[in-house]
């Protein structure tokens, strides 16, 4: 019988989904992109679209094999609102993990999560 | 070889985006239903809605790992946008958005099966 031993059903240490790193990678695009920036309504549902695809990339490429991610931003405009988002998940809490990033000025929220899950 | 084919999950298939809304809808609807934004209650809300929520997807019995994420804001005439960018496999992941006056809802949910 052949046949390789070297499928992962487990990703090694160093290949796990790093929520620190990613956090940070989160805290700079969006830093970047919305610093100054007014919220602008026929501006920002392309805004948010953008950001959205900008951090998958980035993401992607940090070298999370095996790893399918959801990103999902939220931009809101500050109007002294109250606003509450929260998550769950069913997964496997041993390779499976997420990175979240609040960023505000005084004009606007926004509020970004990336979800990490691995591919057997 | 035998055996290897064997893993057969009655109703397989890519992932329903209506059945998804209605369990949404109503989750929301039960936990919600009309009353106006609560500070003290919002917590209460957002934690409620989530895991009654996905308790009744896992309920469905589907072999897939599920995020919901659920945003709960206040009416005062602001205006929130919502996106997403995903990475996964087309052909068996999905998710579903749900909006309704307040809360904004994304079930996104990946296939577990193995290659």
């Amino acid at each position: 019988m052949e046949g390789s031993d070297t499928y992962l059903i487990r990703p090694n240490h160093q290949h796990k989904f790093k929520p620190a790193i990613v956090k940070e990678y989160i805290h700079e695009i969006v830093r970047e992109r919305l610093s100054g920036v007014r919220y602008n309504p026929e501006e920002v549902p392309e805004l948010s679209h953008s950001l959205a695809d900008c951090i998958k990339d980035k993401v992607k490429n940090a070298g999370f094999d095996r790893y399918k991610l959801v990103v999902q931003v939220v931009i809101g405009e500050q109007r002294g609102q109250g606003v509450k988002m929260s998550s769950r998940c069913l997964w496997d809490a041993d390779t499976d993990n997420y990175a979240e990033d609040v960023f505000m000025n005084d004009s606007l929220f926004c509020v970004v999560a990336v979800f990490g899950s691995y591919y057997y | 070889m035998t055996g290897m084919e064997e893993y057969h999950n009655g109703n397989e298939g890519s992932f329903s985006s209506e059945e998804a809304d209605a369990i949404v809808k109503e989750c929301i609807e039960s936990v919600i239903g009309g009353d106006d934004y609560n500070q003290n209650q919002v917590n209460k809300w957002t934690a409620t809605i989530v895991e009654r929520c996905l308790t009744q997807l896992v309920r469905q019995g589907k072999p897939y790992k599920y995020i919901v994420t659920c945003a709960v804001m206040q009416k005062t005439g602001a205006g929130l946008h919502s996106a997403n960018s995903c990475y996964w496999d087309t052909a068996m992941d999905g998710k579903d958005d749900f909006k309704s006056h307040y809360t904004v809802y994304t079930v996104p949910c990946e296939s577990i099966r193995p290659p």
